[in-house]
Parts: C-alpha cells; sequence; structure tokens
C-alpha cells in the first residue's frame, strides 16, 4: 500500500511502519464488521495521505525540468499511436517521470488517480480504503486526470515548439 | 462541441477502461482535430506513464521486521511507565532548578546582614539633607546681598 504512495524505499518502510505502530495500537477498535485487510486498509491510506499532504506539492513541471531520458522517452513515445512494450529502463523513467508530475497534484488527487488509473481500482473500493464519499472519489480523480492530462499536453506542446525553433 | 465531448470521454474514466467504441470515436475524430488529437496523445501517455508507476514495486529492506518491531517495543515501554513519572521526566529540571533558588534565598535570608532599622533610616536622610544644603550654600547669597539687591531695585524705580 505505501509503495502506491511513494518510491523512496525510506519513504515506503518510514510509511509501513507507522501503519503496522498504528494497527497495533488500535486494535481494540477493530470491531470485527468489515475484514481485516480492508481496515488495515484504510489505516494505510490515511497514514500514507497525511504524509504526502505534509510533503511540499511541487510546482508545475517544464521541459527545462526534465531530464535528458525523460526528454527521450517522451519523444519516443509521443509519436507512436500504439502502446508499445517498454525496455526496463524506459519503465524506470516514465515510472520517474509518473512521480514527478504526480507530484504536481494535491494528495487527495494523487491517491484518487493511482488507485483508479494506475491500479484498476474502483470508484467504491478507493471510497472504502480512504473513508470519501463515492461522490468525492470520482471528482478527485476526474480533476487530478485533467489536471495530468493537461500537464502533460503542454509538456508535449512546448517540446514541439522547440523542435520547430530549431528547424526554423 | 464535439471536441468538447471528446475531451470529456477522455476525462470521465481511465483511458484503458473505455469501451472500444468510445476509442473508435475518439482516434477517428484525433485523426480530423489537431486540438483533440494532442489531448488524446496526452491522455494516452498519462495512462502509460501511470501504469508503469505502478509496475516498479518496493522491496523492504531485510531489517524491516526488527526495526518495526523495535519501535513497537519502544512505543510500549513508554506508554507502560505512569504519567506521574513521566510528568515527572519532563518537568525535572524546571522543579529541581525552583527548588535550589528557593533554598538559596531562605539561606541568605538567615545569614546576609538585616535590613536597617527606622532610625538609621532617618539619620542618613539627615545626614544627606546637610550634605545637599552645604553644597547649595556656595551658590546661595548672603542675606546682606538679598537686602541691597532689593534696597538697589526699589531705588532704580524711584528715579524713574
Amino acid at each position: 500500500m505505501a509503495n502506491r504512495f511513494f518510491r523512496q524505499r525510506a519513504l515506503v518502510e518510514e510509511a509501513a511502519q507507522e501503519v503496522f505502530l498504528k494497527a497495533f495500537t488500535q486494535l481494540d477498535s477493530y470491531e470485527g464488521r468489515g475484514s481485516m485487510e480492508g481496515w488495515l486498509t484504510r489505516i494505510a491510506t490515511n497514514t500514507c495521505l497525511n504524509m504526502v499532504r505534509s510533503a511540499k506539492r511541487r510546482p508545475e513541471l517544464a521541459v527545462a525540468d526534465l531530464t535528458d531520458d525523460e526528454n527521450h522517452w517522451l519523444d519516443t513515445n509521443a509519436g507512436h499511436t500504439g502502446d508499445e512494450p517498454q525496455s526496463v529502463e524506459d519503465k524506470v523513467v516514465a515510472s520517474d517521470l509518473a512521480d514527478r508530475l504526480l507530484g504536481t497534484l494535491p494528495a487527495e488527487d494523487q491517491v484518487a488517480l493511482f488507485m483508479i488509473d494506475g491500479e484498476n481500482a474502483s470508484v467504491k473500493e478507493v471510497a472504502e480504503a480512504t473513508g470519501w464519499s463515492e461522490s468525492k472519489v470520482k471528482v478527485r480523480a476526474f480533476r487530478a486526470r485533467r489536471k495530468l492530462r493537461e500537464t502533460m499536453e503542454k509538456l508535449l506542446g512546448s517540446k514541439a515548439g522547440r523542435r520547430e525553433g530549431k528547424l526554423a | 462541441m464535439k471536441n468538447k465531448h471528446i475531451i470529456e470521454i477522455l476525462e470521465n474514466s481511465p483511458l484503458p477502461a473505455l469501451s472500444d467504441s468510445d476509442l473508435a470515436t475518439i482516434t477517428s475524430h484525433a485523426k480530423e482535430c489537431e486540438s483533440c488529437e494532442r489531448a488524446y496523445q496526452a491522455a494516452r501517455l498519462s495512462a502509460i506513464i501511470l501504469s508503469e508507476r505502478v509496475s516498479v514495486p518496493v522491496e523492504p529492506s531485510p531489517f524491516f521486521q526488527t526495526r518495526v518491531l523495535a519501535a513497537w517495543r519502544e512505543k510500549q515501554s513508554i506508554e507502560n511507565v505512569p504519567a506521574w513519572s513521566r510528568l515527572w521526566k519532563s518537568t525535572r529540571a524546571l522543579v529541581s532548578s525552583m527548588a535550589l533558588t528557593t533554598a538559596a534565598l531562605g539561606v541568605l535570608s538567615f545569614f546576609a546582614p538585616g535590613v536597617p532599622s527606622a532610625g538609621e533610616d532617618t539619620a542618613s536622610a539627615y545626614s544627606a539633607e546637610a550634605v545637599l544644603m552645604d553644597q547649595q550654600s556656595d551658590d546661595q547669597m548672603s542675606y546682606e546681598q538679598v537686602l541691597s539687591t532689593i534696597y538697589n531695585d526699589e531705588n532704580d524705580d524711584d528715579v524713574r
């Protein structure tokens, strides 16, 4: 679960440890109504969400902020129409780029988008894990999807602009 | 209107979850409309990076379990200590310094020289006044000087 939110091992372990400690201390509050897994997922989601909230939100990503690998990845994948399999290196670059783009979104939007679009979780599942209403999950995912697409479009637009500038 | 519709399709649900008919609508429209083509490409790339982000797992270190158990034991040991003991630990330094200061003041009140009596105060006040008077006496006019000044002023008025 912590892996959904963080990629650095230190952060994942910190979050997982916090979740276990909370679960141990709050074990009395578990009434056995739902599944133990669901109860743990909710603790984990809220703990990770708090950690993401406390982290500073990154400013919007510009082409100048991209690494050479990320630029190359965008150049190679932007022209293709199908979803070609990615090499191991490309997977890492794409994952880094996803992390950087997700970091520009509010914590709640990140969670909704990551769970629904990344992990194919249903709106109901996200609502259960976070304790939000289903409409809130939908709104968050919609907003995050739009923001991510717009940021990506801006990146692609400015890259195309630069290419045209160089050709001229 | 049609453009807006396609962007709505892109934003309403994840790209991999779209039906074949929706995808067909999007791709056919994107071929004709440049802005929708850009939106579609951006949505497609966003979907790819998100799926790649999910597929990279982070393995915990082999010491993770030991670390969690140690943190749990530490938490337990803190919680098992009674509240008054925790309070004492946190305020020990302050209470000790206050007690030490009180004791020092008590010792000083017994062994330090006492406060001077009222009579001594008056005497010192008088002596102070005498010193002041003495200092002022140099600046003051003598009785004869005062009289002569007054009479001189009156004589001047008469002449006028």
